[in-house]
């Protein structure tokens, strides 16, 4: 009984096998190699990808990074309480604004230099790549 | 020297030309593997076209990392482990049409007429079965079959341990055989009325 359960088993596998292995050799069309040179030559043409300049840029994306984390922090420290300190009386929406908006002011500046900063960045990566 | 041999010396030699700027020198290398590219990748898909295209790919891929082959195995090695995961990921983006696996058709008897045509029909179901197994299991029984049965290759060219490779293969028959209940006594009819026919010829 095993032994019948065995000899069908292994005529299953090489059934499986036989048919598996045994396959039409595919012949590739004649164009493909001339298709494939062309892509490569056409690879070997475009010129290789400039590096990012990542050692001209480190320090413009340090102080952008240091000025915007700066301007986040204050206008977290400064926004906070005044929201905290809006009173729904009109006459004193003003001067509960008043320091806040002074403190905006420096916030703007802060990234406005930031924004600078960026820019000088990207050119000096646009110089060095060309 | 063997053909095998000789291959290796000759991809060495066109390897080193490519590298040191012949880009015509690449040629060898296609003409050379373009037959073993398309089978392979045509093993992946069974879509000419497509298996042609994704050859095509693997072969600028190769172009590509050509500086990445180590030499410390055979060029062929190196080049069936990069098709096979160009292949891997052209099918992830862009899977084949197969029917599931559970609904697969079972091989019918053959004819008494066409037992030639039912034959090669019958294979084509088994084999388009095969892509209709779960991903772990599809690629060690076509990269095996396409190896001709050599485990190590084929696990080499996954980048599996052996052991491995054999548990999954061991468990894709399992399942083809459930699948297939039958085949291997139709496969035996089939060569019967194949053998009678040339007899009768």
């Amino acid at each position: 009984m095993n032994r019948d359960k065995t000899d069908n088993s292994q005529m299953d596998s090489s059934a499986i096998d036989n048919i598996l292995t045994n396959e039409e050799e595919l012949v590739p069309s004649s164009g493909f190699l001339a298709s494939v040179m062309e892509r490569v030559h056409e690879e070997a043409r475009t010129p290789a990808s400039i590096p990012f300049p990542w050692t001209r840029a480190l320090p413009g994306i340090l102080l952008a990074g240091g000025v915007f984390g700066w301007g986040a922090f204050e206008f977290i420290r400064l926004g906070i309480p005044a929201v905290g300190s809006i009173e729904f009386t009109p006459p004193h929406i003003s001067a509960a604004l008043e320091r806040p908006l002074e403190q905006a002011g420096w916030v703007a500046l802060a990234l406005a230099v930031s924004l600078v900063s960026w820019l000088l960045s990207r050119r000096f990566a646009g110089q060095s790549g060309v | 020297m063997t053909a095998t041999t000789s291959s290796a010396t000759e991809d060495l030699a066109d390897v080193t030309r490519v590298l040191a700027g012949d880009v015509q020198a690449f040629e060898g290398i296609v003409r050379r593997w373009q037959g073993p590219l398309v089978n392979m990748a045509w093993r992946y898909c069974r879509d000419r076209g497509r298996a042609e295209e994704m050859a095509q790919e693997a072969f600028v891929r190769a172009w590509r990392g050509l500086a990445q082959w180590r030499r410390e195995s055979s060029f062929s090695t190196w080049l069936f482990a990069l098709a096979a995961n160009v292949f891997r990921s052209e099918l992830k983006r862009f899977p084949t049409v197969t029917v599931p696996f559970d609904e697969a058709p079972e091989p019918s008897a053959p004819a008494t007429q066409q037992e030639s045509l039912s034959k090669k029909q019958n294979h084509e179901v088994v084999r388009r079965a095969v892509l209709a197994l779960p991903q772990r299991y599809r690629e060690p029984v076509v990269l095996f079959y396409f190896h001709e049965m050599d485990l190590a290759a084929a696990a080499r060219t996954m980048g599996l341990p052996e052991g491995t490779m054999k548990a999954r293969l061991s468990r894709a028959r399992d399942l083809l055989r459930r699948r297939f209940p039958h085949l291997g006594r139709l496969s035996a009819d089939l060569e019967i009325a194949a053998l009678n026919q040339g007899k009768e010829a």
